[in-house]
């Protein structure tokens, strides 16, 4: 399978403290990652630094795309920025959508971001919503929502744009084992199942363990790999 | 002594948090200073005694209830978002089992300090400021000394709004007293009651029916009821008009809505809409200001354009531009400033969806521009929709003015522009908390 994205040796510090160090991933099309590891070990930072949202101190993350691969941490903060709004796709564990718009205006807020007309992005909220078994929550205002049905909105925006790689920060931490179940289905389905690459941050072992392969960090670096359907651990990653 | 303890570690300043501590003291500062000038005024106008004594000192009540409402609403947004700054460590504390009364003592003591130092600020910069209005003119000869209220009224003001700040921290903090875990669940937006039409029509029936009786009031009790019916007819309306400015605001954030292509221009009707009266709240205070701006205005200009022969009328007609170009400064100041700790707090109350938006990629400009527009569009609605509806109101006289007398008219618009300005100044301001916040966001080192 082609990779979409790549971390090559990627160092990150805040202040005296180092949050990774010399992380290599490789994420390929249709495939999903789950990253595992105590408080404070460096994933979100890892989920950060691939996203463009941090820059590492040194190494390189390489997105590629059609026209070749870009080096994420070498563009400035606006093209990173754009880049978050064109290529990826992101679901926060509290959901984080604006209150004061409805389900749809939520996720057609990135297509309107690109640029695309409010019909059109309303349109494509709405099926996109279907797709996920809420289609008639689109004029639903987000506290008439279950928390299971709010992340779903989540995912929704998530795909708008149709990003290659999709970030999950625990998005199943607030929701009960149940509707983690269900709200994790829908988010391999509509990344994984779409040729999308996953990337999930979580303390859920039983959302680890849905996922093609799990990383467990511990210290900034990524210290075994485990893949689905394989019982034994690949040992530290290359 | 664990509440003092509690109190000196939250103290503490810790990065982002300067602005939610120098606004809201900023903000007492101006409400002291102003109360101070403002009740100065009405002391200094009660001295003058010439043929026109009566007219000012009914002038110099009107403008004090025109102020009562933005010093009110500027009060209380300092207040509020004083108490926010704590909301999520005191949350924490709540979480840990400190009692109910722990927190609130906690809450009311720093939200109190915070508009001490504010007030204390207020009455000392009142004391530079009070000899500068003082050499403003009124009734032919500068106010001078007559500004300076008695001693009283310094502590009187300070006490005042260290009181109502304690009291609006108390009740703004109820909720993280009751549910610590609290989480914005808004389902739907507060609605403005069409049955308060109702309230409206009888509200203003009697203020029409008090006003046609004037004859009668000063048969019963003279000049001094006369006077008291008229502010309470103007009150009435005033009252009036927080009714109705929400539905009017209401209705043209529908048509915002509907009409909104980009990101910011949706997000900013639906912030509008979200919470009509919060929006009203924030700048209504303008239309009565500005509609009795433009309507004595004119009112003023047409009488110097009749060319009155009288001097102590001509005298008057100034001194009623002075007193309308102040109040309307005065105005403007308190909602630009209200505007900037409001936002503030907003700002700080979304700072987890704003960290996700950045992420999400959408810039900083584009969240900046919905909540400036948000403030901005009901305001340009309230200032002009009043000034236009008081040209209306003079309709042939307005012509009239601005062909003859221009520079008269002028002078409104000017300040009225200024105080726009003045407002989108405030929201300027707080520009650098949303900058900073959406930056601090993505700091995780974990």
């Amino acid at each position: 399978m082609q990779n979409l994205i790549e971390a090559r040796s990627l160092f990150k510090d805040f202040g005296t403290t180092r949050a990774l160090r010399g992380v290599d991933l490789a994420v390929a099309a249709g495939e999903s990652v789950a990253v595992m590891g105590p408080s404070g070990c460096g994933k979100t930072t890892l989920l950060h630094t691939l996203a463009g949202i941090e820059l590492p101190g040194a190494g390189q993350v390489l997105l590629h795309r059609d026209g070749g691969a870009v080096d994420v941490a070498a563009l400035n903060d606006r093209q990173r920025s754009e880049l978050r709004r064109t290529a990826f796709g992101f679901v926060f564990q509290q959901g984080l959508l604006l209150p004061e718009l409805t389900a749809g205006e939520n996720v057609a807020l990135p297509l309107l971001l690109i640029g695309r007309a409010r019909a059109d992005a309303e349109a494509e909220a709405s099926r996109l919503l279907a797709a996920l078994g809420i289609g008639d929550k689109a004029a639903a205002r987000l506290g008439e929502l279950s928390g299971g049905q709010q992340q779903r909105v989540a995912i929704a925006r998530a795909q708008a744009v149709q990003p290659s790689v999709v970030f999950a920060d625990e998005p199943t931490g607030a929701l009960d084992s149940a509707t983690s179940a269900e709200v994790m289905t829908a988010l391999l389905a509509s990344t994984v199942g779409a040729g999308r690459a996953l990337i999930v941050v979580t303390h859920d072992a039983g959302v680890a363990a849905r996922c093609d392969r799990t990383l467990h960090m511990r210290d900034g670096v990524i210290v075994e790999t485990a893949v689905r359907g394989s019982a034994a651990a690949a040992g530290a990653a290359s | 002594m664990t509440v003092l303890t509690l109190a000196r570690l939250f103290a503490r300043r810790s990065g982002g948090d300067a602005a939610t501590v120098l606004l809201p003291a900023v903000a007492f500062a101006v409400v002291t200073m102003c109360t101070t000038v403002v009740v100065g005024g009405v002391f200094a106008f009660f001295t003058l005694d010439g043929p026109n004594g009566t007219t000012y000192r009914f002038l110099a009540l009107l403008a004090l209830v025109l102020l009562v409402v933005p010093l009110v609403s500027l009060s209380g947004a300092a207040a509020r978002l004083s108490a926010r700054r704590r909301d999520t460590r005191l949350s924490s504390l709540r979480l840990l089992g400190a009692s109910s009364a722990l927190v609130s003592a906690l809450t009311v003591l720093e939200s109190t300090a915070v508009a001490f130092v504010g007030a204390a600020a207020g009455a000392a910069a009142s004391l530079a400021a009070l000899p500068l209005f003082g050499l403003l003119h009124f009734d032919g000869r500068p106010l001078g000394g007559a500004i300076w209220p008695p001693v009283w009224v310094f502590f009187a003001v300070v006490v005042t709004i260290v009181a109502l700040s304690a009291i609006s921290a108390a009740v703004g903090l109820r909720a993280v007293v009751l549910t610590p875990l609290g989480v914005r669940t808004r389902v739907v937006s507060p609605r403005a009651r069409w049955i308060r039409a109702l309230v409206v029509v009888l509200v203003l029936a009697a203020a029409v029916a008090a006003t046609s009786s004037l004859d009668s009031f000063a048969q019963i009790g003279g000049l001094i009821a006369v006077i008291a019916v008229l502010l309470a007819a103007f009150a009435a309306v005033l009252g009036v008009l927080g009714v109705v400015g929400p539905l009017v605001l209401k209705g043209f954030g529908r048509r915002w809505l509907k009409r909104a292509e980009r990101p910011a221009q949706l997000i900013a009707a639906r912030g509008v809409l979200d919470d009509v009266k919060a929006a009203w709240r924030q700048v209504g205070s303008l239309a009565m200001v500005s509609f009795v701006a433009v309507f004595t205005g004119i009112g003023v200009a047409f009488t110097q354009t009749t060319g009155s022969n009288d001097p102590a009328t001509r005298l008057l007609a100034t001194d009623i531009r002075t007193g309308v170009v102040l109040t309307l400064v005065m105005s403007f100041a308190m909602v630009a400033c209200a505007v900037g700790v409001n936002q503030a707090a907003a700002i700080l109350d979304r700072r987890a969806l704003y960290a996700s938006l950045d992420r999400i990629g959408m810039p900083v400009d584009v969240m900046d521009a919905a909540r400036r527009r948000a403030v901005m569009a009901p305001l340009l609605v309230v200032t002009i929709g009043s000034a236009l509806a008081a040209a209306l109101v003079l309709f042939p006289l307005t012509g009239y003015t601005l062909l003859l007398r221009p520079a008269g008219l002028a002078i409104i618009a000017a300040c009225l522009a200024c105080g726009i300005g003045l407002v989108r100044l405030g929201l300027a301001v707080t520009r650098p908390v949303l900058v900073r916040l959406v930056t601090a966001g993505v700091v995780d080192p974990t």
